[in-house]
This record gives structure tokens, C-alpha cells and sequence, in this order.
């Protein structure tokens, strides 16, 4: 999978939770899913885990720390990612 | 679980060492503005703490107390409610450690000092990843050493006066996952005449408390082993509080 599907696929998954919906018009990797996008802090959990499901990867608690933007979540899923 | 770095873990040991010589100073203080100035009454209290300190002393091990959230002063009415006064001065380390969200009392130094010597770790609800995931690491660390620590399994204050179980603290299944053989001791607290969430309790109000002690255990790994013990603790909450209005009809 390439990083530019994951992309993709990640901006899906987080969409229903973004509460700024312009910024997601100009989404890149360096936008902030929290500040940026507005997301619930809450909510990022329930993001993480569509990620385990929709990618197949089990992500440890502190591997969720990391994920502020929606570049560090592509990162980490491709690295978890079987190539 | 990750190793916190020397310095951290030392201050924490100053924190807590400071806040043990001093108890005297403030715990006796605090209880009488609860029982003399606000008048607040906890119903079964002698029973209740008799079977809290015979659960303590069973159970030796880290505790986790996971209540339930109304206003701003649950931790100190729990934690009255739940060992006397002296009991605490010689069981400091079951004097819980709480985590007060920063912003209620950051802007006065007097207030960071007292929060500081009352066993507190300041957290940024909502704030940045590695501000919360430091705090949480911090607990995991004090309970991995035996100390207990109280976490409010909503995150905040209900906002419909009700255990909102759809709503459960990541933080603390992540610290159940985290810490070996921790268990959760859910407290159910609210005062009679708190009808929804508020500040601080009506003055003169009477407190149910009630208490179960467990281990949750969870098949899954990773993020959704956390997710899944702090949803068995919230929906036992939601279970107690059902129990609770149950017996007032």
C-alpha cells in the first residue's frame, strides 16, 4: 500500500469527526487533527481503532501518542502496514 | 510500561514525602470545612470505611479508584468519605492522588502549592498528547509502586447529571492495561440533593457512597484492551448509579 492510499484512506476515516470541515478541504500531512481539524480529543481514540480496522494493525497506547498530525497517523500505520 | 526518567520520578517522591509530614496541616483543616463549615453528612460512613480499610488491607497491591464525576470537589469528598482523618496519616499512600485539571486553579500560586502538597498532578483535559500521556505515565508509575490514585471515569463532570457510559476515560483503561495486577475500585458518590452536575455540593447535603472492587480483564491487545477496561468500568458505574435510584424510589 502506498502512502499516498493511506493518505486517502486516513482523511476518510477521520472525516466524520472533523468539526472544521474547511480545513479539511487543504488537508496535507502537516495538518493537525486536534487544532486543525477540530476533532474531539475524545474522539481520537475512536479514530485510532477504524485505523486497526481498516488497516488490520494493532496499535499500542503509547504508539497513539506520536499521532498529532494527520502525517504522523500515515507514518505509523505505514510502518505497521505488511508491505 | 515505560520507565519515567529520574528526575520525574524524584520529584515525585519530594511531592509525595512533602505532602506525608505535612498531612496534619491541611487533611484536618479540609475535613472540617467539610463536616463544620459545608455541614456535609455521608450516610453509613463507619460501616463504609470499616469495609474499605478490610478491602485495603486484603489487597495490598495498586488501586485504582474510578468514580463517577457531579462537581468540582468529588475527589475530596470521596476520599473523606471513604478513610477518617488519622486513618490517611498512617496509610498516606492510600491517600489518593488525584488529577485536577489545571485551568481550575492554575492562575493563584497558593492554589498550585496546595494542589502540590495534596497529592495532585495537574492535566491539560484535551491538551496536548504529551502532556496528558506524561500525567498518565506518572500514575502508572505511582501505582506500579503501590500508591493509589483516583481518576474520574468520565474524563469530567457529567453533563447530564447521569454516568454517561458512552463517554469513558481512555486514560484510565490505559493505565489498568499498563500497571500489572491493578484493580479498579468503582465509587458511585452523589449527594442527595444533587440533581445534576454543579461547583461544589449544596450546603448541608447528605452523600451515598457506594463501592465495588475488581479486576477487569479484556481479551483484545493495544488501544482496544484499554478501551475495553474502561468501558466495564464506566458501564459498572452506570450500573451502581441504576442501583442508587432504584433504592430512593
Amino acid at each position: 500500500m502506498t502512502r499516498e492510499e493511506i493518505f486517502t484512506k486516513v482523511v476518510e476515516i477521520v472525516r466524520p469527526f472533523v468539526k472544521n470541515q474547511e480545513a479539511l478541504d487543504s488537508v496535507d500531512e502537516n495538518t493537525n487533527i486536534l487544532q486543525d481539524l477540530k476533532v474531539n480529543s475524545a474522539r481520537l481514540v475512536d479514530i485510532i481503532l477504524d485505523f486497526e480496522d481498516a488497516f488490520n494493525i494493532e496499535v499500542e497506547d503509547e504508539d497513539a501518542d506520536a499521532v498529532n498530525t494527520v502525517g504522523d497517523a500515515v507514518g505509523l500505520i505505514a510502518a505497521k502496514v505488511p508491505s | 510500561m515505560s520507565v519515567l526518567p529520574l528526575r520525574t520520578r524524584a520529584a515525585l517522591v519530594l511531592q509525595r514525602e512533602v505532602g506525608r509530614f505535612s498531612s496534619i496541616l491541611w487533611i484536618f483543616p479540609i475535613v472540617f470545612i467539610l463536616r463544620v463549615l459545608m455541614r456535609y453528612r455521608v450516610k453509613n460512613v463507619a460501616e463504609l470505611r470499616k469495609r474499605h480499610r478490610a478491602l485495603m488491607k486484603e489487597n495490598d497491591g495498586p488501586v485504582l479508584i474510578c468514580a463517577n464525576h457531579l462537581t468540582m470537589i468529588d475527589s475530596v469528598i470521596l476520599a473523606w468519605a471513604l478513610g477518617g482523618s488519622w486513618w490517611y496519616v498512617f496509610h498516606y499512600r492510600r491517600m489518593p492522588w488525584n488529577l485536577p485539571e489545571y485551568n481550575n486553579f492554575a492562575s493563584i500560586w497558593l492554589s498550585r502549592l496546595a494542589a502540590w502538597v495534596t497529592k495532585c498532578i495537574p492535566i491539560v483535559r484535551g491538551g496536548a498528547r504529551e502532556q496528558v500521556s506524561g500525567v498518565i505515565k506518572r500514575v502508572q508509575h505511582l501505582l506500579s509502586r503501590g500508591d493509589t490514585a483516583l481518576i474520574f471515569a468520565e474524563g469530567g463532570r457529567s453533563r447530564t447529571g447521569r454516568v454517561q457510559a458512552d463517554s469513558p476515560a481512555h486514560g484510565m483503561g490505559r493505565i489498568l492495561n499498563a500497571v500489572e495486577g491493578c484493580k479498579a475500585l468503582c465509587v458511585y458518590l452523589r449527594g442527595d440533593r444533587q440533581l445534576t452536575w454543579s461547583t461544589v455540593p449544596a450546603r448541608g447535603d447528605t452523600f451515598y457512597v457506594d463501592f465495588e472492587f475488581f479486576q477487569p480483564e479484556s481479551l483484545h491487545r493495544g488501544m482496544r484492551r484499554s478501551r475495553d477496561l474502561a468501558q466495564q468500568i464506566v458501564a459498572r458505574l452506570a450500573r451502581m448509579e441504576e442501583e442508587y435510584f432504584a433504592g430512593r424510589e
